[in-house]
């Protein structure tokens, strides 16, 4: 009886010796590189084991109804706001990462996390214009202003042809550039010149699209869209690799555009806070950081990772941005409950509205 | 063969069109070579190839596999023994109780899940999305099997009974046999419930638990690429190919009697 215990036994217990140390990364899709993951795990003798989330509030829920067992997550600011509220977060101990001194000062210290208490930021991306350059080329369209989203002496070229993301606070804040107010202005009056704005451009507008725009880049049926930087770059990519002749190119507004920040920060559950420094500070390295930036044309806050990234990324200003651009690039702060609803009252008229 | 109306084939037609022409879609597009599903290119099996090396994707395909086949078999026998007690005993309370999980909205249900899952200290993991999904494919197997019993003929049973079988055997040779097909046509609805579910799932699913649904909605942000369609394809070749199987097992299943 005694040895049957032991051989029922003996699976369990090879497999507990065998078990190597995990490290839980909840992450985006196609957000770190597998040759990243790959030395890391080698480094730390560890494996990395990812879950994905495609939007910040599938984060959120999860983790508000109780889900623990993640280490690492990689919120963008916003949201991160919300988790320091609602406690979910663990404090960094900064002794434990000496390459936080890589990070470009002007990323650090945000009204989000004021002491960098809980965060380090991981990677960014902007919200801009995205264009098929032969088609815009022969309308003559500018690209260097959110005019040609909003204005309908350009609009009138581009009938059909051009698509903004269905994101009331993505739009309205573009809305707001262009009036010349801040993105994350909370003036009421303001936000109704906005949401003029964008009624009188909507019957231009082919969709509202926040998930297909990169297809439909590529493939050259939408001609000028409002969306993401690193969107852009992929669907150049792909345009590239299937032989079109254009080229999708980044436009970057003169009134100032939103900037989106992910940070890489650790639940309060984590079950691995030592492994979770240990991968924190090695995403601080400029090489590993790099890697991100290659692969998905990401902005990158990590001034020691400059020197490995491609040159051709390197000079485009919508995903490397110059002093001067960066003083009117602004990251969206949440709404209270009541701006929210006053906010979505104006969103549902817009979309109802014909 | 009796003449049939030509409006009748029309609309058949139509309808099996509307049906089947985006399956055929995704099936071609698993061919083609190029990232974009958009215009034919070239024939290539590199998708497949592609998807044969990414093991991230092959996990979640596996796991999907699992929960599903423990899914549909353990919510099998449990809905066939809910429905053969609510078709017998008519007891309101527990038809309530059995179709309920099916008429919540599945956000409700994973979410609750999720607290209570918490709340037990229960890891989650694979085993945790199995159970959810058992919850919810109960209901369903009940009924399908419920409404073949209410199209049984109850004389048989009792046939049985006064032959001197025992209710156990009654029910083993005679009920059994007879709602066969409607017992397979819930295992075979609980599978594709299971196979295809990502609200549930997404919430009870742990760190590092990830099925085909969750694995295809986190790459939309980024397009999906045609290893999805691969993927897909073996998919339904695999649902197809269990169909074949089980009106194989119960002739009766594909015709309508």
């Amino acid at each position: 009886m005694k040895r049957l215990v032991l051989l029922l036994a003996l699976p369990l217990f090879s497999f507990a010796v065998n078990a190597k140390d995990q490290l839980h990364l909840y992450n985006w899709n196609n957000y770190i590189a597998p040759e990243t993951v790959k030395r890391f795990e080698d480094a730390c003798k560890c494996e990395v084991v990812q879950t994905y989330y495609s939007d910040n509030e599938e984060l959120l829920a999860k983790l508000a109804a109780g889900a623990k067992g993640y280490d690492i997550l990689v919120p963008t600011s916003n949201a991160m706001q919300s988790l320091i509220k609602g406690g979910q977060l663990k404090p960094i101990d900064k002794t434990q990462l000496p390459n936080l001194k890589n990070i470009d000062p002007a990323y650090l210290k945000t009204p989000f996390d004021p002491d960098n208490k809980y965060s380090v930021p991981y990677a960014m991306s902007l919200t801009v214009i995205g264009y098929n350059d032969q088609k815009i080329k022969e309308l003559g369209l500018p690209t260097d202003t959110w005019a040609v989203v909003f204005d309908p002496q350009h609009l009138q070229k581009l009938k059909g042809r051009i698509t903004v993301l269905d994101s009331s606070s993505e739009l309205f804040a573009a809305a707001l550039k262009y009036l010349g107010y801040s993105a994350n202005d909370l003036d009421e009056a303001h936000w109704k010149q906005a949401a003029a704005v964008i009624k009188k451009a909507k019957p231009y507008w082919a969709a509202f699209n926040a998930s297909s725009y990169i297809k439909e880049l590529t493939v050259g049926n939408i001609w000028l869209v409002h969306g993401y930087s690193n969107d852009f770059f992929q669907a150049n990519l792909d345009a590239q690799a299937a032989g079109r002749p254009f080229h999708i190119l980044h436009g970057l507004p003169k009134e100032g555009a939103v900037l989106a920040v992910d940070n890489m920060v650790i639940h309060k559950d984590a079950p691995r806070p030592d492994l979770a420094h240990k991968f924190m500070n090695f995403m601080l390295e400029g090489k590993n950081s790099a890697e991100l930036t290659n692969l998905i044309g990401s902005g990158n806050p990590n001034k020691d990772a400059l020197k490995y990234i491609k040159p051709e990324i390197l000079k485009n200003p919508a995903i490397f941005p110059d002093k001067a651009m960066l003083s009117k690039l602004e990251q969206l702060k949440d709404l209270t409950a009541a701006q929210r609803r006053v906010r979505n009252r104006m969103w549902t008229e817009i979309k109802a509205g014909r | 063969m009796r003449r049939r109306p030509v409006a009748l084939w029309t609309a058949a037609f139509a309808g099996y069109a509307f049906l089947y022409i985006p399956l055929v879609i995704v099936v071609v597009y698993s061919f083609n070579d190029s990232r974009l599903n958009a215009e034919w290119v070239g024939f290539t099996f590199g998708w497949y190839d592609k998807l044969f090396h990414n093991e991230e994707m092959l996990t979640a395909a596996g796991n999907s596999l699992l929960i599903a086949l423990v899914a549909s078999a353990v919510s099998t026998l449990l809905g066939t023994m809910a429905g053969v007690a609510m078709y017998r005993y008519r007891a309101k309370l527990l038809s309530i109780l059995v179709l309920t999980p099916i008429a919540i909205p599945e956000i409700l249900m994973g979410v609750s899940l999720l607290i209570f899952f918490v709340m037990l200290n229960f890891t989650l993991g694979l085993v945790s999305v199995a159970l959810a999904h058992i919850a919810f494919c109960i209901g369903f197997v009940a009924i399908v099997v419920r409404a073949r019993l209410a199209g049984m003929d109850e004389s048989l049973t009792e046939a049985a009974r006064d032959c001197g079988a025992t209710p156990f055997q009654a029910f083993m040779h005679v009920t059994l046999p007879l709602i066969m097909p409607g017992v397979i046509a819930g295992a075979l609805m609980a599978f594709t419930l299971s196979i295809d579910d990502f609200v549930i799932t997404f919430f009870t699913a742990g760190a590092g638990t990830v099925t085909l649904p969750l694995q295809i909605y986190s790459m939309i942000k980024i397009a999906v690429t045609p290893e999805v369609n691969a993927v897909s394809t073996l998919l339904m070749l695999l649902t197809l190919a269990l169909i074949v199987i089980a009106s194989h097992l119960t002739p009766s299943l594909l015709r309508s009697d």
